[in-house]
């Protein structure tokens, strides 16, 4: 029982040696390690801070290493107790990243801390292009390899010309290289847009694409974009997120008995002898000039589309009774934008009702069925329809006019007379035909109440001030609560709170017995009120003050000589009383109240 | 003692100027709200008759006495829907909402004009916001200002209490959880019915094209239809700069639209 006691005693004493952070700088050893001195490319290794002798070091900042990317993984402690002797360490672990092939002597690495100053050893590192190749399949066998981790994987952004017209469609390509690198985690391109706007982006495509006599991935994403302003622009840089799968390096600081056996390629791959390490690539940005379009030979009537189209029109049916519907068929298909694209133009006039066309838009193609009724028998055609638009390709403006259609209108019989018939299609207006029996209710009888327009409540000045209340209210309760803490807390302040009313109490009863003339009651009273407002005021038993303990009190005060004079007279008439009432007259009690309020104004009004 | 009564006199002029002055305008109020009443019922005579434009001018004249009621925009809603102008008369049903949000024929009314517009709900807010605003639909924007400053005396309330009352705290506490909750609740609600009521506006032409730049014959961006609702975000002489419940912004002619709050109307 007495040695485990004695046992759990030297384990607390251990600990607080531990906790403690009073370790002195040059008991505190600063290494770093790292677990390969030689990596390939497309490898990562792992480097090592450590602080032995404290776990109170912060995470050291790591500054720029040359030929390395770096990220922070995370600390790991350790603690051993050894014959009741203490140790602990931290260690600050980062992944270091390869960017390029060479040697490269990384550290010593320089950390300050509460005034102290650690420096770490220096570590050299081979990069070798052979692993890189090894973990490659062995298509790409004898090609040519980058050496820099940059030209190994990186980003493009192309775009099919640099010049465009306002709302002109063009595709944009977005594309990731990747040589003899693991990749996966591939998130979808963003790229700064301003100016323009962009569409989805599909699927990726992926092929093989050799530059330079080097042979790269290719993940291809497409999308298109148009010009919304006119003026110059930079598009990008685009930007991709993934995850470079990286080898980790076989730990050779961590020897073991079945070393040889659990270190094999094999367990590494399959208990994750590989990492991933998040890259973010960025590409180049590209100029682009959104040009305006030509006014000369804009064709009136023009209403903005823009790309290279087609058109086709139909009407049916071809006759029709007078009141009954026709449908308008318009298609416009080709290469461009769109959203730029209005029902092509015609001159119907006065003898057709025409209800709003439905549009369809498709990818190549947009439909507008147009319904159309013929108002009389007159009508022998639909007008023709021109269709405008600019061509991108040839920066000049085409036409296309389809039409006229004839049409057989024929006078209906006299009971179907403008009847409008329903057509096998919808259109808008069958919506109101359907809501036929509803309308809506009917006006109110009384104005309500009439007030001033626009004044709403929340902009009523009074009624904002009036919130202030309520917050007033609230500080007050504050103050109060505050106040009535501090009384019940503090009987000094408490007491020299009370003293002057109770003074005040006090004077006016001996005000009463000096009307009555009782000397002998009147300085009692007088005495009494000294000795209480003395008391409470300096914080001393009131029933022990005489003058010698209050000239104690106040010598170092810098009061006025004749205040104290005034102080020991009233003490001394006080006693003089006790023996000699009778020689004290009502002007001597007169005297003597008056100096009394005169001392206890004076030490209110200068806070003594 | 002559410096007091100086005061005095001086204060007593102050009070009964500040009177006649109140007394004033209240009587001036009280002649317009009578004329508007008039009016009213003159407007509503005609309406009765079929006579729609002249229903719409005698209740147009109310609103140029500067005096507004949900009646009002309700009725002259109903005037432009007989007349067969359905943006303006969106407009009015919008504007009648924000006084009585409850009004059964009122949502009704409003609701019909929609459908034959093919409109369905336009919203500017986000999901909060559309929570916020379903919770409170049917709560007008006065209501709502009194309900949040009841919330936020509560809570003062209830934080004086809780240095009063030492021992009610843990009920205090609960309190405490609840009314934050219901407070920032009321706060968007209140909030983006300001929003709307300052900045909102109507189309109220058949058809209005929102243009890149506020020039006429600068590139269409997109088109509105009647009855449309969007934020004005900035104001040139003739052109407004709009936000489309989905975000896009544009240039659009200035009488095409009819402001939620217009108090030049």
């Amino acid at each position: 029982m007495v040695m485990k006691i004695f046992r759990i005693a030297k384990i607390l004493m251990a600990l607080t040696f531990l906790l403690s952070s009073q370790v002195l700088a040059k008991d505190i050893n600063f290494e770093a390690t790292v677990n390969s001195n030689k990596v390939g490319l497309g490898q990562s290794l792992e480097l090592d801070l450590t602080f032995d002798g404290s776990q109170n070091m912060p995470v050291p900042e790591l500054s720029v290493i040359e030929g390395f990317q770096v990220r922070y993984l995370g600390p790991s402690t350790r603690m051993s107790i050894i014959n009741g002797q203490a140790t602990s360490s931290v260690t600050y672990v980062y992944t270091l990243l390869p960017v390029k092939v060479g040697v490269f002597k990384i550290g010593p690495f320089r950390f300050e801390h509460n005034g102290n100053t650690y420096n770490s050893n220096t570590i050299n590192i081979e990069v070798l292009e052979e692993a890189a190749q090894a973990q490659n399949s062995s298509s790409q066998e004898g090609l040519p390899q980058a050496k820099d981790l940059k030209e190994r994987i990186f980003l493009k952004l192309q775009l099919e010309k640099d010049k465009v017209y306002l709302n002109e469609v063009i595709p944009i390509t977005i594309k990731l290289f990747v040589n003899k690198l693991g990749v996966r985690d591939i998130q979808f391109p963003r790229f700064n847009h301003d100016g323009f706007s962009v569409g989805e982006f599909g699927m990726p495509r992926q092929y093989q694409e050799v530059i330079g006599g080097i042979n790269y991935e290719v993940i291809e994403f497409q999308s298109t974009i148009f010009g919304l302003k006119p003026g110059e622009f930079r598009l990008g840089p685009a930007a991709i997120q993934c995850n470079l799968i990286t080898r980790k390096q076989a730990n050779r600081q961590r020897p073991a008995p079945f070393d040889d056996f659990f270190n094999s390629d094999v367990f590494d791959n399959f208990f994750g002898g590989y990492q991933a390490y998040p890259l973010n690539l960025k590409s180049a940005d590209i100029p682009v000039m959104v040009l305006l379009l030509p006014l000369e030979n804009k064709p009136e009537g023009f209403s903005g589309a823009l790309g290279v189209f087609d058109f086709q029109a139909s009407v049916s049916p071809l006759e029709v009774k007078v009141g009954d519907p026709l449908t308008l068929k318009a298609v416009v298909t080709g290469q461009g934008n769109f959203n730029t694209v209005n029902l092509p133009g015609s001159s119907l006039g006065d003898d057709f009702k025409v209800y709003e066309p439905q549009v369809k838009q498709d990818k190549d193609a947009k439909t507008f069925d147009q319904v159309l009724i013929p108002l009389n028998a007159s009508v022998k055609e639909i007008p023709a329809m021109n269709f405008n638009f600019f061509n991108p390709q040839t920066g000049v403006y085409a036409a296309i006019t389809r039409g006229p259609f004839p049409v057989k209108v024929i006078k209906p019989d006299k009971a179907e007379e403008l009847k409008i018939t329903e057509s096998k299609q919808p259109a808008p207006a069958l919506t109101k035909e359907e809501k036929l029996g509803r309308d809506i209710i009917y006006i109110k009888d009384n104005p309500g109440q009439l007030r001033k327009k626009g004044e709403y409540l929340y902009k009523h000045k009074i009624f904002l001030w009036l919130q202030v209340i309520p917050l007033l209210f609230y500080l007050l309760m504050v103050i109060l609560h505050a106040r009535r803490r501090k009384l019940a807390a503090d009987v000094k302040y408490a007491r020299q709170l009370l003293a002057p009313r109770r003074a005040k109490a006090g004077i006016l009863r001996a005000r009463e017995l000096l009307k009555k003339g009782s000397a002998g009651e009147f300085y009692d009273v007088l005495f009494g009120v000294l000795q209480e407002y003395l008391g409470n005021k300096f914080h001393l038993p009131s029933k022990g003050i005489t003058i010698s303990i209050i000239d104690e009190q106040l010598k170092h005060k810098s009061i006025p000589e004749e205040i104290l004079v005034n102080l020991r007279n009233i003490f001394s008439e006080c006693d003089m009383v006790r023996y000699a009432a009778s020689q004290l007259t009502k002007e001597n009690m007169q005297n003597s109240l008056e100096r009394l309020e005169e001392i206890i104004d004076y030490l209110q009004r200068n806070r003594v | 003692m002559n410096k007091l009564r100086l005061v005095k006199f001086f204060a007593g002029c102050l009070v009964c100027l500040v009177i006649v002055f109140s007394l004033g305008s209240s009587f001036a109020q009280e002649a317009k709200v009578a004329e508007g009443n008039r009016l009213f019922y003159q407007g509503n005579a005609d309406y009765k008759e079929a006579k729609f434009q002249a229903a719409i001018d005698n209740y147009l004249k109310v609103l140029n006495l500067g005096l507004e009621s949900g009646n009002l925009y309700y009725n002259l809603g109903n005037s432009y829907f007989k007349k067969g102008e359905l943006g303006r008369a969106v407009l009015n049903y919008e504007r009648a909402l924000m006084l009585i949000p409850n009004d059964s024929d009122l949502k009704s009314n409003h609701e019909y004009v929609l459908s034959l517009l093919n409109l369905g709900q336009q919203s500017f807010e986000n999901w909060l916001g559309k929570i916020a605003n379903k919770l409170f639909a049917d709560v007008s924007v006065n209501f709502l200002t009194v309900l949040l400053a009841f919330i936020y005396i509560l809570a003062l309330l209830a934080l004086a209490s809780s240095l009063i009352f030492a021992q009610a705290k843990r009920s205090i506490k609960i309190l405490f959880l609840i009314l934050p909750v219901i407070f920032i609740i009321l706060a968007i609600s209140l909030n983006s019915k300001i929003v709307y009521l300052s900045k909102g506006a109507v189309v109220v032409s058949k058809e209005a094209l929102v243009k890149f730049e506020p020039r006429e014959e600068a590139t269409t961006y997109f088109k509105l239809s009647e009855g449309s609702k969007v934020l004005v975000l900035d104001k040139t002489q003739n052109w407004y700069k709009v936000k489309r419940p989905d975000g896009k912004i544009g240039w659009m002619d200035k009488d095409k639209l009819g402001l939620i709050l217009d108090l030049t109307e």
